[in-house]
């Protein structure tokens, strides 16, 4: 029930979640704390399914 | 996993494409190719219906588009991710968009803001349970109550109808981050109408 309503937190839109996620999933590789580095993405990716498969697809592909 | 300087290994690359390089060219259009057919693989039992040889031309497409996209916006990567993760996102996107459009190719998107009360009497009969059906009169007054006609379109076709955002942006005649931007406001309002936020 709680995925209708969304994320509460402040969050980015598409467009900067598109600019962004190179960015945020390549700090997550390396480690490094990619929430911080880049507020409020993650919970776009909660809130929009579609960012949300991008982002798995990319995690996984740049993993190699 | 140790990145190092994320420039460092493709250099060379984005030298010879901003010089136009062909083979420069082919080298990353490889690249686009090969993350636009993982995105189809990845999709393929959800288009179990299509053909491979279409699921192929698809992924071909989407390399092509992402080419334009990537070699257009060549000058404005800045390094803060490996040049190949920049450049997958692009065709990720593009492949995406496609196969979310062809998987909905033929389904209708009904575009009714009164819509979910069929969908919440389904959702309240399957789970039996008394927490849910009493979400859901809450949800549903709060919709009535407090969403324009605009934003109850939105919310019942994404956040309950699940209509892919690509798909009723292509269908609404507009983008992703405008819907979005839609939804988000939708869900806040609604948000506060139940009590889970301060207004």
């Amino acid at each position: 029930m709680s995925d209708l309503l969304g994320p509460a937190g402040p969050e980015v839109g598409c467009d900067a979640c598109f600019e962004l996620l190179d960015e945020f999933v390549d700090l997550e590789l390396e480690g490094v704390d990619a929430d911080s580095q880049v507020p409020g993405m993650r919970a776009h990716l909660q809130g929009c399914p579609a960012c949300h498969e991008e982002y798995e697809s990319l995690r996984e592909l740049a993993a190699g | 996993m140790a990145l190092m300087d994320p420039t460092v290994d493709s250099a060379p690359l984005i030298d010879r494409l901003r010089v136009q390089q062909p083979e420069a060219i082919a080298e990353l259009h490889e690249l686009l190719l090969r993350a636009a057919r993982f995105e189809a693989g990845r999709r393929r039992a959800a288009l179990s219906h299509v053909r491979g040889e279409e699921l192929d031309d698809i992924a071909n497409q989407a390399a092509d588009d992402a080419l334009m996209a990537v070699l257009a916006k060549l000058d404005t990567y800045r390094g803060a991710s490996r040049f190949t993760t920049w450049a997958y996102k692009f065709a990720l996107l593009e492949a995406g968009v496609r196969l979310r459009r062809r998987a909905w190719q033929h389904r209708e998107v009904v575009l009714e803001p009164d819509a979910w009360r069929a969908l919440a009497d389904r959702q309240q009969s399957a789970h039996e349970q008394v927490e849910q059906a009493e979400f859901f009169d809450a949800l549903g007054r709060a919709i009535d109550g407090s969403l324009t006609q605009h934003q109850r379109t939105v919310f019942v076709a994404l956040a309950l109808n699940e209509v892919p955002i690509d798909v009723l942006a292509e269908r609404m005649a507009t983008t992703r981050g405008a819907l979005y931007k839609t939804l988000h406001d939708a869900r806040k309002r609604l948000r506060r109408e139940l009590g889970e936020e301060e207004a």
